[in-house]
């Protein structure tokens, strides 16, 4: 079975904050961190794929006029929560995704005190719902 | 440049999406699979995927020990993303036109629901976020 697990940190209201604020031994204890994640999951052979988003200052959202142009617009909703990168793994079982996601979830943050962050995890679906 | 186009829908879409005709979803599941071909064909498709319904997501996080802490309970407000796809294109206009075009894929009754989809940059690798 196919699961996302999706890292949605980022709320509008908190633009300029969190990541950008941190040191830079933060900030390398915690990408090297992820890419030794990204590395074992590719070495179990459990990754699918797996992405980091821009900033939410760069998030459009468009929508099709009548004529199909692009209308597009920046202003998101206070409660929006912005996904800032995701992984797609294929494991066996559920309890397995929420194991890396425990994984990713206790990346380390500022001084490295693990951020406990929550990740939502969701199957994916091999086809449209019936 | 990559760019990821999000379809976000909330609790109540996703309920009423549920009660949609067969024959208006047979119309929206067709056109997707129309769209995604016509991406594949004009060479811009990086990757797309569906997700499963939002009853079936769950929040994790890391107790102090490691181990998995599961909730299924979820704000309100929570938008849950639908699916997603990934484009490599020159530019974002290219990118918002494309987004445009799967914002119509017709809904109830056949007429375009024009949703919103959320366009992002993908990043390559983390320098590209200039931190």
């Amino acid at each position: 079975m196919k699961y996302i697990l999706m890292m949605n940190t980022m709320k509008a209201s908190q633009q300029g904050q969190g990541i950008m604020g941190w040191s830079k031994h933060d900030l390398e204890a915690h990408i090297a961190y992820m890419m030794k994640l990204n590395q074992d999951l590719t070495n179990s052979r459990e990754l699918v794929s797996a992405e980091g988003l821009s900033f939410p200052d760069q998030a459009k959202r468009v929508r099709a006029a009548n004529d199909g142009t692009p209308i597009t617009d920046g202003v998101f909703p206070e409660s929006k929560e912005f996904l800032a990168g995701y992984w797609i793994v294929d494991v066996p079982t559920p309890e397995r995704a929420y194991a890396i996601a425990a994984r990713a979830s206790a990346a380390p943050g500022r001084g490295g005190t693990p951020l406990n962050m929550w990740i939502e995890v969701r199957p994916i679906m091999s086809q449209p719902p019936k | 440049m990559k760019y990821i186009l999000m379809m976000n829908a909330s609790s109540a879409d996703w309920n009423s999406y549920a009660k949609w005709s067969k024959d208006d979803l047979a119309a929206n599941v067709a056109f997707m699979r129309n769209f995604n071909k016509e991406l594949k064909e004009e060479g811009v498709l990086v990757a797309t995927e569906g997700l499963g319904w939002p009853a079936k997501a769950k929040i994790v996080r890391a107790a102090a020990d490691g181990t998995p802490v599961t909730d299924g309970v979820f704000p309100e407000s929570k938008e849950f993303l639908a699916g997603y796809w990934i484009i490599d294109v020159e530019n974002a206009e290219q990118a918002y036109k494309i987004a445009a075009r799967v914002s119509g894929a017709p809904g109830p009754g056949g007429h375009g629901g024009n949703i919103p989809i959320e366009v992002r940059e993908v990043l390559s690798g983390f320098a590209d976020l200039n931190l």
